[in-house]
């Protein structure tokens, strides 16, 4: 599993909203050049992504291993026909764009999960998004981080339960009520504890966040992402 | 470190109540990515109880902060969280071929509410009768599913029955298995609405 690794490499030391910047040109220029050649220029940039994140393209694989039996669904539908000839290769070399071009964006985005602080995501939503609009969603973003592993603890250990009692052996629709309202039961009961403890505690709507600035080192990736953008319109 | 001197604007109690429910059925969903069942009708697609979290957002905060927990979701899950299926995160997800549920989700979530609760103000979902939540929760299944399915197509470059069959049909009888759970988990008096 990808998740963010505190670390001293290129992306880390780029400011969040630059990489933000560049993931999306990213995506847009992989969109636009879906064919050999493009996908080659975005394969170059790619492994410039990684390299800068010190994340090596195995580890990418591995992380979003969830995601290849669809993509490999996708080819083999087109792929297979039924019927003479079985195979149809003209039909696969779309799906098969589409399907590496995934690959790419994700691999990229991988290097902006595993170098980006919580902290300094929330400060660029609230960056981007001004207003209590922005610092709504920030604080929110701040406390899914915060109370997903506690949650997905709970959900363990209501599992667990239900194991030991034979529970596994129920029809799905009575597990998923059970561990559904087991676990919205305890959510709720967090969310008024924390409620009513962060109301205690003066929850302003200006809370201090870590202070992201452009400096030196994000000057090339933001050309990059200027390139990127303009390579649409070519 | 700086210190900032501008006085202090204090959220409101019922806002402050509302945005932390919201988070942490957010982050409940997050925790539904990593619980699969299997699947009674093919066994070959797991169950996650992801799309369940969308009905109950809707179900349990209605309409406006139903929605708002689930935009929350989508970009705690864009900027690195790992709440998407399989622990996935990032930007990816949303340009990626199941980009389209995900962010169907506030929509799906926020009909939900709306068709259970009305407009004016929250009810308590246990009052509400049965019609009324399978029809909010078929509603939403159709919102997640339209917009599922199109970005599949397009983004795949299949042949939209390829798309229908591969991102919709495969999926469906589960989700009739999540609404049954839904509605079991409404009237189970477990969880207090308030």
């Amino acid at each position: 599993m990808l998740g963010y690794q505190h670390g001293d490499s290129l992306a880390h030391r780029l400011d969040p909203r630059t990489k933000l910047a560049v993931q999306l040109t990213f995506a847009v220029a992989a969109f636009a050049h879906t064919d050999p050649r493009g996908l080659a220029v975005l394969t170059v940039v790619t492994a410039g992504a990684l390299a800068s994140a010190r994340l090596s393209p195995v580890a990418v694989l591995w992380g979003y291993r969830f995601l290849l039996p669809l993509l490999a669904a996708a080819v083999l539908f087109e792929l297979v026909t039924l019927g003479p000839p079985w195979l149809d290769l003209a039909a696969a070399v779309d799906p098969l764009l589409a399907s590496y071009r995934t690959l790419l964006i994700v691999a990229v985005a991988a290097g902006y999960v595993r170098t980006t602080a919580a902290r300094e995501s929330r400060a660029a939503v609230q960056w981007a998004i001004p207003g209590k609009p922005g610092r709504l969603l920030g604080a929110g973003v701040g406390l899914v981080f915060r109370f997903l592993p506690l949650l997905r603890r709970d959900l363990a250990a209501i599992r667990d339960a239900e194991r030991a009692r034979l529970g596994d052996e129920r029809p799905t629709r009575e597990r998923l009520q059970t561990v559904g309202a087991a676990g919205l039961r305890r959510a709720f009961a967090r969310a008024d504890r924390l409620a009513m403890a962060l109301s205690a505690r003066c929850f302003s709507w200006n809370a201090t966040l870590p202070r992201i600035r452009f400096r030196a080192v994000d000057a090339p990736a933001l050309a990059l992402a200027a390139g990127l953008a303009a390579s649409v319109l070519v | 470190m700086s210190t900032a001197t501008d006085s202090v604007d204090l959220v409101g109690d019922e806002v402050a109540v509302n945005l932390v429910r919201a988070a942490l059925l957010a982050a409940l969903m997050g925790a539904f990515a990593f619980v699969s069942f299997p699947n009674p009708l093919n066994p070959a697609v797991p169950v996650t109880a992801q799309v369940l979290g969308v009905f109950l957002a809707g179900i349990y905060l209605g309409p406006a902060w139903g929605g708002f927990a689930m935009a929350l979701y989508v970009l705690a899950g864009v900027l690195g969280a790992p709440v998407f299926s399989g622990a996935s995160a990032g930007l990816a997800e949303i340009f990626g071929p199941t980009g389209g549920y995900l962010l169907s989700y506030p929509f799906a979530a926020a009909l939900i509410g709306a068709v259970v609760h009305g407009v004016n103000g929250l009810v308590d979902p246990e009052g509400v009768s049965l019609p009324r939540l399978v029809g909010a929760m078929t509603a939403g299944t159709v919102v997640i599913y339209a917009l599922g399915i199109a970005v599949y197509w397009y983004y795949l470059d299949t042949s939209l029955v390829a798309a229908i069959v591969g991102a919709g049909l495969v999926f469906v009888p589960a989700e009739a298995v999540k609404m049954a759970a839904a509605i079991g988990i409404v009237r189970s008096d477990e969880v207090q609405a308030t």
